[in-house]
């Protein structure tokens, strides 16, 4: 079975740049979303076992996502790949229940170390 | 008139760049003052001179700096901060409080450049251009003269900063030159290639 990934980005750009960075080998259905409100929707569906997820975002940011998947004991990994690199935003993240921090503009091989250290790959 | 006209992916492409920029100005700024900066989504509107007086209406509520830009691309950045939220800026930054008339003007003209210039050196090395910033200067809206600009149309890139712990905002503009404009497309181009 594959697995469901969802990129939440508001910038194309940046999705198909994620897109591209993901092993071409992984066995995966990606799903993808614009805002947050997005990537929820796409969490209740079940296309969401990873979420690679932006924190700069309209109708509903990184940080509110995050905070409801904690409230609602949502069991996802969520990796956030985000331009908001400030000590205090990466703290935030972590103490929602980020798995991981990703800084853009995002490093391909720093991806594939997490996903193996995860075991994902 | 402006006959470059920018397409919804050139535009995406420009604000993914601005936001990774500003993300690099806000750390910066965060680590100076040690609160957590709230960003936003970067704004980009093709402006006119006039379109662009607007922008300076707040008047007396706020502070205003510009800085010039030459190299690869041309305009100007100008910076504008909330001046309440300057002085509890100041009291973060443990200046003097009341901050004297030369230490707020020192702080305003840090900040500025502070954000102005990671934003400005954040988008020049994403898309490959060389850029040098000149250091920035206090203006006063009331006495600049903008139908005396050099371009009849412009680029202008906004981008807020909030630090609500000291309840300041401040904004960041890009203003490019029309003929900056077609050189900027190009190299959006080659990275959407």
């Amino acid at each position: 079975m594959p697995l469901n990934v969802t990129i939440a980005d508001d910038s194309a750009m940046s999705r198909k740049g994620i897109r591209r960075a993901l092993p071409a080998d992984w066995d995966v259905v990606i799903h993808e979303a614009c805002n947050g409100k997005e990537a929820l929707a796409a969490v209740d569906e079940g296309h969401a076992d990873v979420l690679f997820l932006d924190l700069t975002m309209p109708e509903m940011d990184g940080f509110e996502v995050l905070t409801y998947l904690k409230n609602h004991h949502k069991k996802i990994v969520v990796i956030v790949i985000s331009a908001d690199i400030q000590p205090q935003a990466q703290a935030l993240v972590y103490q929602l229940g980020a798995f991981r921090f990703l800084q853009k503009p995002l490093q391909a091989g720093q991806l594939h170390e997490v996903l193996h250290e995860m075991g994902l790959l | 008139m402006s006959t470059v006209q920018i397409s919804d992916d050139q535009k995406d492409a420009l604000q993914e760049i601005l936001n990774i920029s500003m993300g690099q100005a806000a750390n910066s700024l965060a680590r100076l003052i040690s609160c957590k900066i709230t960003l936003s989504i970067p704004q980009i509107s093709q402006t006119t001179p006039h379109e662009f007086s607007q922008l300076f209406e707040q008047g007396e509520t706020m502070h205003y700096t510009r800085q010039s830009f030459l190299g690869d691309l041309k305009g100007e950045m100008l910076c504008l901060m909330d001046k309440s939220g300057c002085d509890a800026f100041a009291e973060a930054m443990d200046y003097s409080n009341p901050p004297s008339a030369t230490e707020l003007q020192e702080l305003i003209l840090d900040v500025s450049n502070v954000l102005a210039g990671a934003c400005l050196l954040g988008m020049s090395k994403q898309l490959t251009l060389r850029n040098t910033l000149n250091p920035p200067m206090l203006f006063d809206p009331t006495l600049t003269d903008f139908s005396n600009l050099k371009w009849q149309s412009a680029l202008l890139m906004e981008v807020d900063f909030v630090v609500e712990r000291a309840n300041f905002s401040s904004r960041v503009i890009i203003c490019l030159e029309e003929s900056s404009i077609s050189e900027l497309i190009d190299r959006i181009d080659k990275l959407l290639e």
